[in-house]
């Protein structure tokens, strides 16, 4: 039963290209659309387990399987993709040929992401990772804004350099082992140099996939010149995929204490880098864009503590309040994106939503984000503990000059759609905070006012006057150094391991 | 753009048997080596041999446009539907014909045509940028 959680999409996919070619009705592209997306849902409340498609032997078979390591990403892809899915019908409006095209690439991005995670073996996880991003750079270039096309180019390029080393990696992996099913992998994987090799390639490739601190150069771009539906699938769901793979490769192949203890500086690094760059924007959707790289640090730091379940629930948590920020900035900043040109004064129902995913993407109580930093921090030691507690403030700084440039601003007309879809997100992030048991914390109190205050001083300084990093002009030289960075940070890792 | 004499007879002669053989490599691939892929793209080598040398706009009016994408994406529903059919004999894509090879025939053929019409249809974009004939 569960693959066909990955075939629903796929099918619903085909029949959209039929129906089109045919010329049929809207409303039964629409129906498909919608079948598409919700169908799988339907399976993950059903089905459970594992099982080999086929029926064939697991040596030889596709193992796929929902565990309590991949449930959360699944429940979090499975909820922000229904909600996005009914946000993008009325986003797309079927005023021109794109959009039926456009839905069919979002139904391969959605088959694309379950399969990765529904995935037990490497290969089968990199092929169905590559079909959401090939699907996610065609979207990006969907986008009518200048720059979007460079953007998706950028993207692309760099996003199919880590791929090539990453399947490379898998066939060392393949070479060294005799399987490509991680159990197995797992059980026959003996600490050599090849293994090690392999270990540092796929793992530089991943950081570059999820968009984590040296490798994060074409995130922002990406993320944030995409049309909005897009953007938030982008920062929502693609950059899990990764994640997940990095799940995969670490509970399977022997990772050394160096590697671990490099996977945690970059992971903190991330965390902090993120969280500057944002500060320092004046494009709303960009300091969403740098937000991503900051909370994938979280996700990279439950990772490297092999603290699996930690990561697995930020994941999610980060999908829900990440996607519904995306969707409501962008349904707000329509016209323009520049922050203090547009807000919600007018309009109190958005208002209340901007705020809700605020402050669960800050990780204040009793929203989801709290009880995925809770579970992360729960694996650290000592001075990490802290590292999060900073993060966390400057997380809320961050957000208090989204709010604050918001709430100066007035919008124009906002479709009942987009209102909707923004706050069943905001709601779903409190109501699965608590149905996970995230309990009040006081404390929150003296961090959102610790962040205020910040804020408030950080202006008065004349921090946020500046502007840093402006629009790239040169993509094929952008494109080069980008690289470089990728293949240097990528001998480094190598080198760590060195015995 | 239009070849030659001896190119074009050439072509609609070699046709329609690069067509017999991409159908015997699909139907034996379990067999022997090749497969739905393989000879998806020998079908479609055919149908691009055809246009590049009696030109884009003569074989467009025999072969539109809207077959290929129709042929591609009804193909590619097929393919899921065989899986899906696996269902009711115990798991997606079990093997439950009861001929040699199974059901693997029939996935080679879908493939085939799958690869061909989306082959032939990428060759068809291409050429509207080229601005042929």
């Amino acid at each position: 039963m569960i693959p066909l959680m990955v075939a629903f999409p796929l099918l619903f996919g085909f029949i959209i290209v039929i129906l089109d070619t045919l010329r049929a009705k809207k409303i039964l592209i629409k129906a498909s659309f919608i079948l598409g997306a919700v169908l799988p849902a339907g399976i993950f409340l059903v089905g459970n387990g594992r099982e080999i498609v086929g029926g064939w032997s697991r040596v030889a078979g596709i193992e796929v399987g929902i565990g309590e390591i991949n449930a959360p990403f699944i429940a979090g892809e499975l909820m922000l993709f229904t909600v996005v899915a009914f946000y993008s019908l009325s986003y797309f409006d079927f005023r021109d040929k794109k959009t039926a095209k456009a839905l069919v690439l979002f139904l391969l991005m959605h088959a694309g992401l379950l399969g990765a995670f529904l995935a037990r073996d490497f290969f089968n996880f990199y092929i169905y990772m590559e079909i959401a991003s090939v699907s996610a750079f065609a979207l990006v270039a969907f986008s009518e804004e200048p720059g979007s096309k460079k953007a998706a180019f950028k993207y692309l390029i760099l996003s199919l350099l880590a791929s090539y080393l990453f399947i490379f990696a898998i066939g060392v992996i393949y070479m060294e082992t005799g399987y490509l099913n991680v159990e197995l992998v797992a059980e026959n994987a003996l600490p050599s140099r090849e293994l090690s090799t392999a270990l540092g390639v796929a793992f530089a490739s991943l950081l570059l996939k999820a968009g984590i601190f040296p490798l994060h150069g074409w995130l922002p771009d990406a993320h944030s010149k995409a049309p909005t539906p897009v953007s938030a699938l982008l920062s929502g769901l693609v950059v899990k995929a990764p994640a997940y793979g990095m799940i995969l490769l670490f509970s399977a192949l022997p990772v050394g204490e160096s590697l671990k203890t490099a996977a945690m500086m970059v992971a903190v690094a991330s965390i902090f880098f993120g969280i500057v760059m944002a500060l320092l924007q004046k494009d709303a959707k960009r300091l969403l864009a740098y937000h991503t790289v900051s909370q994938m640090g979280y996700v990279l730091l439950g990772i490297a503590t092999f603290n699996f379940i930690g990561a697995a629930y930020y994941a999610l948590a980060h999908s829900l309040f990440k996607g519904g920020l995306f969707l409501s900035v962008g349904s707000l900043g329509t016209r323009s994106r520049k922050l203090g040109e547009f807000g919600y004064r007018n309009a109190p129902l958005m208002a209340f939503s901007v705020l809700m995913l605020s402050l669960a993407i800050g990780g204040v109580s009793p929203f989801i984000g709290s009880y995925a930093k809770g579970l992360i921090s729960s694996g650290l030691e000592g001075g990490l503990k802290w590292t999060v507690l900073a993060g966390t403030i400057g997380t809320l700084v961050s957000f208090t000059k989204l709010n604050y440039h918001l709430s100066r601003g007035e919008t124009e007309d906002l479709r009942p759609s987009w209102k909707l879809s923004s706050l069943v997100l905001a709601l779903t992030t409190l109501g699965a905070g608590l149905y996970l048991g995230a309990g009040l914390k006081p404390t929150d109190v003296i961090y959102i006012a610790a962040a205020v205050l910040t804020f408030f001083g950080l202006r008065a300084l004349g921090v946020f006057e500046r502007e840093v990093e402006s629009e790239a002009k040169d993509v094929g030289r952008d494109v080069n150094v980008l690289a470089a960075v990728f293949v240097t940070f990528m001998l480094a890792v190598l080198l760590l391991q060195w015995p | 753009m239009k070849m030659s004499t001896v190119v074009r007879s050439t072509t609609k002669m070699i046709s329609p048997f690069l067509v017999t053989y991409a159908a015997y490599i699909m139907l034996y691939g379990h067999l022997s080596p090749g497969g739905g892929f393989q000879g998806g793209v020998i079908l479609a080598v055919a149908v691009i041999l055809l246009i590049t040398s009696h030109g884009y706009k003569k074989v467009r009016k025999r072969f539109k446009f809207n077959w290929a994408s129709l042929i591609e994406s009804s193909a590619g529903a097929m393919l899921v539907l065989l899986g899906i059919a696996g269902i009711a004999f115990g798991a997606f894509y079990s093997n439950f014909l009861p001929t040699e090879g199974g059901v693997i025939v029939p996935f080679n053929v879908i493939v085939g045509l799958e690869v061909g019409a989306a082959f032939t249809f990428v060759f068809y974009i291409l050429l509207r940028w080229v601005e042929s004939d």
